[in-house]
C-alpha cells in the first residue's frame, strides 16, 4: 500500500462508483461526507513509511508509486495539504443540499479533488499541468448539466486551461533544456515569459480573466462556487511546488515583482467589477478575482505569506460556501439574480439574504468580519514593498465594499410585494445561520484560523 | 526523399487543418480530423519509434470515432448541422488560414532555433496546426468547433513536443487527454437533449 494509492486511486475509484448512484442523491451526499471524513482522518493520522497495525494486518504505507518510470509522491510534508484538500471536500459535501445541487456533484467533485492531489504529487512536477487539463474537462461536465447547452464561459474556461497546460509543459521543458547552471539568460527569460503565460491562463490573470464573471453569471452558483474555491487552491499549490522544485528560486530570479504586479492588477479588476456590475453572480466573480489578487500578493511574500494565504483560503472556503448556498436558494425564488430583479429580497427572505451579505462583506474585508484581520496582516507583510501595493490593496477592498453596499441596498428596498414563497428548506437555513455565525466569530477571534494556517505552513516546510 | 515525404505530410496537415475551418458539416470536420491524425502520426514517427508513435494515431482515431458517434442523433440537432454560414464567410476563413500559413512559415527560422532536434517539416507541421487550431478557437462559438480547435492545437503541440521528450507516461496522458476531450465534446453535443437531473 502507498499514499498515492490511498489518496488518489481509491478516491478515484469511489468517484467512478458514485456515478452509478446518481438516482440516490441523499445516499451520495452522505457517502461523500463519510469518504471525506475518512480520507481527511487517514491523511492526518496514518504514519507514512512506518509500520502500523490495522486489525490483523501490519501495514507499511509507502510514500510513492511508480508509474511508467515516473513517481507520484505524497510524503509526510505533504500531509497537511492532503488534509486541507480533503477537508475542503468534506466541507462542501456537508453544506450541499441534494435537493438543489445536481446529484453528480459529489462524485465529480471527489474526482476533481483527487486530480488536484495527483497534480501536486507527480514527479517531475510539470506533468501536473496535464492533470489540470483533465480537471478542466471535469469542470466542463460539472458546469454543463444535462438539459441545457454549455455556456460560453465554460467553453472559454476549457480553452484557457488547455492552452495554459501547453505553455507550462513547454516552459518546463525549455527551462530544463537550458539548464539553470549554464546561465543562458536569454533562454531563461524566454522560458520565464512562457511560464508566466501558462500560469496566467491557469490563474485567470488579465487578460484571461473573462471566464470567471461569465461562469459566475450563467452557471449553477453552488457548483461554480466550489470550482472557484478548489480549483484556484489547486493551481496555487501546484504553482508553489512548481517554483520550488523547478529550481526557479535558486537562480535569484525576482519573482516577487511580477507576482505583486499581477496581484495588484487583479485587485483593481475585482474592485472595478464590483462597483459596476448589476448581477449577483458577477458580484461573486468580483470577489473571486480579488481573492486571486490577494493570494498572489500573499504568495509574493513567500515564507511569511504562506500562513496568510492558507488563512485567507480557509475564510474564503467558508464565505464562498455560504454565498453559494444562499445564492442557490435565492435563485430558486427569482427568475434572474440581477440586483434589480432581487429588489426587496432582503425583506422577503432575510435569512437567505443575510448569508449573501455576511459572506460578501467578509471577503470584501469589512472590519469585524473574518476577512479583515487577514487582509490587515497581508498589508503589514507588504509594508516592506512600495506603498502603492498597499494602496491598491485598500482601494480594491473599498471598491468591493462600495459595490456591495450599492447592490445590497437594493436588496433591502421595500419592493411593495409580499411573496408567499418560503425559500430554502430547514437544512439550508441552518447552514446559512451557522456559517454566518462562524464568519462573525472568526472575525472576533482571528488567531484561531491563523494558528491553523501557521501549523499547515510549518508542517509543509518541515519545520 | 524522406524530407520530401515529410514536406508533403506537413502540407497535408495544413490542408486538413484549413479544411476543418471551412467545411460546414460536423461529419466532414470529424473525418478531416481523423485524416489529420494520420499526418500527426507520420511526423511524430520521425522522432519516435513506430510502436509509440502509433499511440497518437490510435488515440486520435478513437477521439474522432467518439465525436462521430455522438452525431447519430435526433432531429433537433440537424438544424445545427451546418456550422459555417455563408460564401463570404468561407472566403474569409480561407484567407485567414492562408495568412496563418504564411506567417507561421515566416516564423520557421526562429522556431527551428527553439526545437533543435526537429526537422523543418516537423516544426512547420506543428506550428501550422497550432496556428490553425488557435484560429478555430478564436473564430468559433459552437462547442464542436471549439473541441476540434483544441484537438488541432494539441496535435500541433504533440508534433513539436515529440521532438523534445519521449516519455511513455506523457504519451499516455496526452492520448487520454485527446480521448477525454472527445468524450466531453460528445457529452456537450448531447447534454441539451439528456434528462434533467433536478
Amino acid at each position: 500500500m502507498s499514499t498515492p494509492i490511498l489518496w488518489i486511486l481509491i478516491p478515484l475509484f469511489f468517484a467512478g462508483l458514485g456515478l452509478f448512484f446518481t438516482r440516490y442523491p441523499l445516499v451520495l451526499k452522505w457517502s461523500a461526507v463519510g469518504i471525506g471524513s475518512l480520507l481527511s482522518l487517514s491523511a492526518s493520522l496514518l504514519p507514512i513509511n512506518e509500520p502500523f497495525r490495522l486489525l490483523f494486518w501490519e501495514i507499511v504505507l509507502s510514500d510513492q508509486l511508480l508509474v511508467f518510470g515516473r513517481r507520484f509522491v505524497i510524503s509526510g510534508v505533504d500531509r497537511p495539504i492532503v488534509v486541507l484538500i480533503f477537508g475542503v471536500y468534506l466541507f462542501w459535501s456537508l453544506i450541499q443540499n441534494p435537493k438543489n445541487v445536481p446529484a453528480y456533484f459529489s462524485p465529480l467533485s471527489l474526482a476533481g479533488i483527487t486530480l488536484i492531489i495527483t497534480a501536486y504529487a507527480v514527479d517531475p512536477i510539470f506533468y501536473g499541468a496535464l492533470f489540470f487539463a483533465f480537471l478542466a474537462l471535469l469542470h466542463v461536465v460539472m458546469l454543463s448539466p444535462p438539459g441545457g447547452d454549455p455556456t460560453p464561459g465554460v467553453m472559454r474556461l476549457l480553452i484557457y486551461q488547455i492552452l495554459g497546460m501547453l505553455f507550462i509543459l513547454f516552459a518546463a521543458w525549455l527551462a530544463s533544456w537550458v539548464g539553470f547552471n549554464r546561465g543562458d539568460q536569454l533562454m531563461l527569460s524566454r522560458s520565464l515569459v512562457i511560464l508566466a503565460l501558462g500560469f496566467s491562463f491557469l490563474l485567470a490573470i488579465f487578460p484571461f480573466i473573462s471566464w470567471i464573471p461569465m461562469v459566475a453569471e450563467k452557471n449553477h452558483p453552488f457548483i461554480s462556487g466550489f470550482i472557484f474555491n478548489v480549483y484556484f487552491l489547486g493551481v496555487f499549490l501546484f504553482g508553489s511546488r512548481f517554483l520550488m522544485e523547478g529550481g526557479w528560486f535558486a537562480q535569484g530570479i525576482n519573482l516577487q515583482a511580477p507576482l505583486q504586479f499581477a496581484g495588484v492588477m487583479m485587485l483593481v479588476f475585482g474592485g472595478v467589477l464590483a462597483v459596476f456590475t448589476h448581477h449577483l453572480g458577477r458580484i461573486s466573480a468580483a470577489l473571486v478575482i480579488s481573492e486571486i489578487g490577494r493570494s498572489l500578493l500573499g504568495f509574493s511574500l513567500f515564507r511569511l505569506g504562506f500562513p496568510i494565504y492558507f488563512a485567507m483560503f480557509m475564510i474564503q472556503t467558508i464565505a464562498l460556501g455560504n454565498w453559494s448556498t444562499s445564492l442557490t436558494n435565492l435563485r430558486s425564488g427569482l427568475p434572474e439574480v440581477d440586483v434589480r430583479t432581487a429588489a426587496g429580497a432582503g425583506r422577503q427572505w432575510p435569512l437567505i439574504s443575510s448569508g449573501l451579505i455576511f459572506s460578501y462583506f467578509t471577503l470584501a474585508g469589512l472590519p469585524l468580519l473574518a476577512g479583515f484581520p487577514l487582509y490587515l496582516a497581508l498589508g503589514n507583510g507588504l509594508k516592506a514593498y512600495p506603498a502603492w501595493i498597499n494602496g491598491v490593496l485598500i482601494l480594491g477592498s473599498l471598491g468591493l465594499i462600495i459595490g456591495g453596499l450599492r447592490s445590497f441596498s437594493v436588496l433591502m428596498e421595500d419592493s411593495g410585494e409580499e411573496s408567499p414563497l418560503d425559500l430554502g428548506d430547514r437544512f439550508d437555513k441552518v447552514v446559512i445561520l451557522a456559517l454566518n455565525l462562524v464568519l462573525l466569530l472568526l472575525g472576533l477571534f482571528p488567531q484561531v484560523v491563523y494558528q491553523v494556517a501557521q501549523l499547515i505552513t510549518d508542517l509543509m516546510m518541515g519545520t | 526523399m524522406t524530407q520530401l515525404v515529410e514536406a508533403f505530410v506537413a502540407g497535408f496537415l495544413f490542408i486538413c487543418g484549413s479544411a476543418i475551418l471551412i467545411v460546414p458539416g460536423r461529419r466532414w470536420m470529424t473525418g478531416l480530423l481523423a485524416l489529420q491524425y494520420v499526418g500527426v502520426f507520420l511526423l511524430v514517427s520521425v522522432s519516435w519509434p513506430l510502436e509509440i508513435a502509433v499511440v497518437k494515431l490510435v488515440a486520435g482515431w478513437m477521439a474522432a470515432a467518439v465525436l462521430f458517434l455522438s452525431y447519430q442523433r435526433g432531429p433537433e440537432v440537424v438544424s445545427r448541422e451546418r456550422l459555417t454560414a455563408s460564401v463570404p464567410g468561407v472566403v474569409f476563413m480561407i484567407f485567414a488560414a492562408l495568412l496563418i500559413g504564411l506567417s507561421m512559415y515566416s516564423l520557421l527560422p526562429t522556431a527551428l532555433r527553439w526545437f533543435l532536434g526537429a526537422s523543418p517539416q516537423q516544426v512547420l507541421g506543428g506550428v501550422w496546426l497550432l496556428g490553425l487550431g488557435t484560429l478555430q478557437l478564436g473564430f468559433s462559438r459552437q462547442d464542436i468547433r471549439i473541441i476540434l480547435g483544441l484537438l488541432t492545437v494539441i496535435s500541433g503541440f504533440e508534433i513539436l513536443y515529440a521532438t523534445l521528450e519521449a516519455s511513455v507516461l506523457m504519451t499516455g496522458l496526452l492520448a487520454l487527454l485527446n480521448i477525454g476531450l472527445a468524450f466531453v465534446g460528445a457529452y456537450l453535443q448531447m447534454a441539451s437533449s439528456l434528462e434533467e437531473p433536478l
